[in-house]
């Protein structure tokens, strides 16, 4: 069964190719735009660093300043004293890596049932699944708040993981890439006698890691950056995220923008290390490459 | 096996598929579809939230043929949608084709782009308003500079306060639908396009010819989210604009927070909601089934 | 974790049941859970409950954190799960409606009517001849001079006597002379807020009120507004908003000479100016200005206003802890928790006799204006108690910015604002 899927080493989807024969002026010229264009992109981060090396009130000022030329280290050292900056830390990490691990396991299961097993009732409860995304949460907040409570489940760190955890979107995206795996290579597996669950775990998984490396990243950077969960479910100081440490700490200080920016420089920081390590499995093409037919 | 009796079979299938399912529907079904089902009945009553509802019949869909604000919210949303869908499509595409390759330092230049996504959004605010200020802003001293008498007002204008949030919003979800592309390009073999090559096929024929019907799940994928997302823009405005100048950048998504939770008409927002919810589905099939004739 | 908290209820509960034997029910040991917000930075909760403890040793008032921005949305989320503590506050009074309406208060008349007339704001929270909350504190709008500013410009400090025209003037003249002095400060600053405009209106216009749909009343100060605006004497609201300006950076940083504000903003200044984070400086308070000149002068009590902050029971909880809540209630707006507040720097609802307190704390200003100012006042509610107010409000709030940003024309933005509250507010 194994004979239909050897996967071949990448081969470099076309790309590479292009830059091989691309001139070097070109080149020099591609690179300079995307310089240009990060500058455009990174501005609103590099006055964030800058901020949190200001004092409070020199953050906003008209007009902006651009460079400052007395850096306020002691903001870095001030904001573990001032906050409780690590265990908000550990919580959104926690969450974070539970969410995760539970959105692309139980989605991308679900997917290759709504997209390689037929069934009656299946594109109805399909929609659904879609149908959940296109309504605004804040207008079930309210009722799906008291369903929780029912469960026990409010002012712990489990109703967070609850709420994101089964989300629709990583069912739809992962669906929509098995969609792109050719069924005769199912087929092939089922006639040699494979179960469902074997050509998911064997064939499927294998072949959608890019996919899953995407949806990865992304459930992790929404349950990092998630605000209004948090603030609703979550009540006991010690259980709060970073982004509803944050607010509380604009709230308590309103004035204290510097050391605010302090904090929002810390919790984009271990994001951007997930999002270097993750990146690369989109340049390797780890196994799709290697289909044939 | 494959003498299996076909209704025999058909039941195997509906158990082996729901198995497949069960885990995340369970969790789905209780915490989201049921309250989301909740919204249907509220729809139609009028509800503050702590008591019971009272049936109201087609009240609140009668009221809000009436509410003009409800119009200009609508209309608002949809202003943004027409620009922010198209824009950040063809932005993140590009972005994804552009960095989907084995040049020096991707790695950092894929990082910079998903940065906006990963920024705290209040200090995403904070800065473009900035940038965006009228009298002191570097946007305005650049346009300025390259000899624009009269730049626009940004964020404290009511014409211009739109598209300064469609900017924004473009800036900020590139990077999550670069990461998305990026994912579905690796899905198209790298065979069709040797096959193109041999073929003597040019960068825009191979493009045509292989890259984009190969992204086609992801597109599609991509443009229904990109659609529930632009209906359902809130954090946004309310960081960048709260709804202003004026109602100029008021939309749908904020009219319901407004209504819910400042002026406690739950039942109300609830019937808004449904109307978002309709015109997401409605779009979301049209996009389903011109997809499916494409890819038949 | 709630359940840890559950169970250490549980466990102090089972205590008390054993030392008090079976009438555990009628009297003995209570614990009252209170609602407060940023608890590190508002020591307001705290010195209520710690004041309470000590006249009242047998009920105990533990506080839960809620986050300041978002009160009232998570309390609503509470309130409609059946977990919300048993004593809240009533943040602002255009929450309040929703709280009362939908049943979520437990009618305090007893406690009310035992209060002195002294305790300000008890009328804002009276609904149907019943009062729904107790406040305990009563802040009001005042005017926030800069000496230093104001000598180094040579201009006249406030006496009390000043109209909105007189306000104006000195804005402009204080811009002008400053900057002739190389100062860059501008005379006033008017935060980002709807109410620096429309709460003085309000108040002052004999006949107004939001729901005679009629809001004419508005147009004299946003002529104030745009004129200063337009004179460069103050920040204009687009630049306001889209640098984030912050009230407390405008003023404790010395950026304007005038700013009004409300009294809460006291104890900031006070606190700021001891850290470092504001600049240190002379200044003083002075009557907010006023529509007409009959109003002004020490003589006169100048009309001002601002929502107060009152404390609302639960009603889903005990008969007892009810009682225990009304002592509570009684307390909080009484003299002794007056005299603790106003040693935080808090305005306490009876403030009639605790201007002494406040201005003796260090940094404080000691003129005889400032002490008038807080001692002296017709605050009017603002967000008068009405299931229209939150959405005429709203509507109000689209007003603001548009007029203020230049968008239209004070008139016209009036006629839209008015057809606007006609027909998706005051119909129904």
């Amino acid at each position: 069964m194994t004979t239909v899927l050897v996967p071949e080493t990448a081969t470099p989807a076309e790309v590479p190719s292009v830059t091989r024969r691309s001139s070097r002026p070109w080149r020099i010229l591609g690179y300079a735009a995307l310089g240009a264009a990060g500058v455009v992109v990174l501005l609103p981060f590099y006055w964030m660093v800058l901020s949190s090396l200001k004092t409070n009130n020199e953050v906003f000022t008209i007009p902006v300043r651009w460079i400052t030329t007395d850096p306020v280290w002691s903001n870095y050292a001030d904001i573990w004293s001032k906050s409780n900056m690590g265990a908000w830390l550990g919580n959104t990490v926690f969450l974070s890596a539970v969410v995760t691990l539970l959105q692309v396991a139980t989605g991308s299961f679900a997917a290759y049932g709504f997209a390689k097993v037929h069934f009656p009732g299946r594109d109805v409860l399909f929609l659904a699944y879609i149908g959940t995304l296109a309504v605004p949460w804040q207008s079930y907040m309210v009722p799906q708040f008291v369903m929780m409570t029912k469960l026990q489940l409010t002012d712990s760190l489990w109703s967070i993981v609850a709420l994101q955890a089964f989300g629709a979107l990583g069912v739809f995206m992962m669906k929509q890439f098995y969609e792109t795996v050719p069924d005769e290579l199912l087929d092939a597996a089922r006639i040699d006698g494979m179960s469902e669950y074997g050509i998911y775990r064997r064939i499927m998984l294998p072949l959608s890691v890019p996919a899953l490396a995407s949806l990865t990243l992304i459930t992790a950077v929404t349950t990092w950056n998630d605000y209004m969960g948090p603030l609703i479910y979550l009540r006991s100081p010690d259980l709060w995220t970073i982004q509803i440490g944050l607010k509380s700490f604009i709230s308590q200080y309103n004035a204290e923008y510097a050391l605010i920016m302090t904090g929002s420089v810390l919790s984009v920081l271990p994001i951007v290390v997930v999002f270097l390590l993750g990146q690369r499995y989109f340049v390797e093409g780890i196994a799709t490459t290697g289909l044939k037919g | 096996m494959t003498t299996m009796p076909v209704r025999r079979r058909r039941w195997r299938n509906t158990a082996v598929g729901l198995s497949f399912l069960l885990p995340n529907f369970i969790g789905f079904l209780i915490l989201t579809l049921i309250p989301v089902g909740l919204l249907f009945y509220y729809a139609f009553t009028e509800w503050n939230v702590f008591g019971g509802a009272t049936w109201t019949g087609l009240d609140n869909f009668r009221q809000m043929a009436r509410d003009t604000t409800f119009w200009t919210a609508l209309r608002n949303t949809l202003y943004y949608a027409a620009f922010h869908i198209p824009l950040t499509l063809g932005v993140s595409l590009g972005l994804a084709l552009l960095l989907n390759r084995k040049l020096r330092g991707v790695a950092f230049f894929r990082t910079v782009a998903f940065f906006p996504y990963i920024t705290s959004i209040v200090a995403v605010a904070q800065i473009w308003n900035m940038l965006f200020s009228p009298g002191y802003g570097p946007v305005n001293e650049l346009l300025r500079w390259v000899g624009v008498d009269n730049p626009p007002g940004w964020t404290t204008s009511a014409d211009w306060s739109m598209p300064a949030v469609i900017l924004v919003g473009t800036w900020r979800d590139m990077g999550y639908y670069m990461l998305l592309f990026l994912a579905g390009l690796q899905t198209i073999p790298g065979q069709l396009y040797e096959a193109a090559r041999v073929d003597g096929a040019s960068a825009w024929q191979r493009f045509r010819a292989v890259t984009l019907p190969g992204l086609r799940p992801t597109t599609f994928f991509i443009t229904v989210l990109l659609t529930i997302g632009s209906f359902k823009v809130f954090d946004l405005i309310l960081v960048m604009t709260n709804g202003g100048p004026g109602q100029s950048t008021l939309v749908l998504a904020q009219y319901i927070f407004r209504k819910g939770f400042e002026e406690n008409q739950f039942g109300y927002a609830s019937a808004v909601s449904i109307v978002l919810f309709a015109i997401c589905l409605v779009v979301t099939v049209v996009q389903f089934v011109v997809n499916k004739r494409r890819s038949s | 974790m709630k359940r840890s908290l559950a169970a250490v209820t549980a466990l102090l509960l089972g205590l008390t049941g054993c030392s008090s034997g079976g009438d555990a029910e009628e009297s003995g040991p209570v614990t009252l859970t209170l609602a407060g917000w940023s608890l590190a930075t508002t020591p307001e909760f705290k010195t209520l409950a710690d004041g309470f403890k000590s006249s009242h040793p047998d009920i105990t008032v533990e506080l839960k954190e809620y986050d300041a921005a978002n009160y009232d949305t998570q309390m609503i989320a509470d309130l409609a799960a059946g977990k919300a503590p048993d004593v809240y506050v009533q943040k602002n009074l255009k929450n309040f409606f929703t709280y009362q309406d939908g049943k979520q208060l437990v009618d305090v008349s007893d406690v009310a009517a035992k209060l002195g007339p002294e305790v300000g704001g008890v009328s804002a929270y009276q609904v149907d001849g019943k009062t729904w909350a107790i406040p305990y504190r009563a802040d009001s709008w005042v005017l926030y001079y800069n000496k230093a500013l104001f000598d180094k410009a040579g201009v006249k400090h406030p006496d009390g006597s000043w109209t909105w025209a007189e306000y104006a003037t000195a804005a402009k003249e204080l811009t002008t002379k400053l900057k002739a002095a190389g100062d860059k400060a501008l005379g006033a600053y008017q935060h980002t807020w709807q109410s620096t405009d429309q709460g003085f209106a309000l108040a002052q216009t004999a006949g107004a009120s939001l729901e005679s749909g009629d809001y004419s009343f508005l147009k004299p100060y946003y002529q104030t507004s745009l004129d200063l605006q337009a004179a460069g004497a103050q920040v204009s609201l687009g630049d306001a908003t889209t640098n984030s300006l912050t009230y407390q950076a405008q003023f404790g940083k010395q950026s304007a000479a005038m700013m009004v504000m409300g009294t809460w903003y006291i104890a900031t200044l006070l606190n700021q100016q001891a850290k470092g984070d504001a600049d240190t400086f002379e200044w003083g308070i002075a009557p907010a200005p006023q529509l007409t000149k009959a109003t002004t002068g020490t003589s006169a009590t100048p009309v001002t206003f601002a929502d107060p902050t009152g404390l609302g029971i639960n009603p889903k909880i005990s008969a007892k802890k009810i009682a225990a809540a009304k002592e509570f209630l009684a307390y909080a707006a009484g003299a002794d928790a007056a005299k603790a507040l106003a040693g935080i720097g808090v305005t306490p609802a009876d403030n009639s006799s605790v201007a002494d307190t406040i201005f003796s704390l260090k940094g404080a200003p000691g003129d005889d204006l400032s002490k008038f100012t807080f001692a002296t006042h017709d605050t009017k509610p603002e967000n008068p108690v009405s299931k229209y107010t939150a959405p005429l409000q709203n509507i109000l709030k689209d007003l603001h910015t548009e007029v203020l940003s230049g968008t239209s024309p004070i008139d016209a933005a009036i006629t839209k604002a008015q057809d606007r509250a006609k027909n998706e507010v005051l119909s129904k």
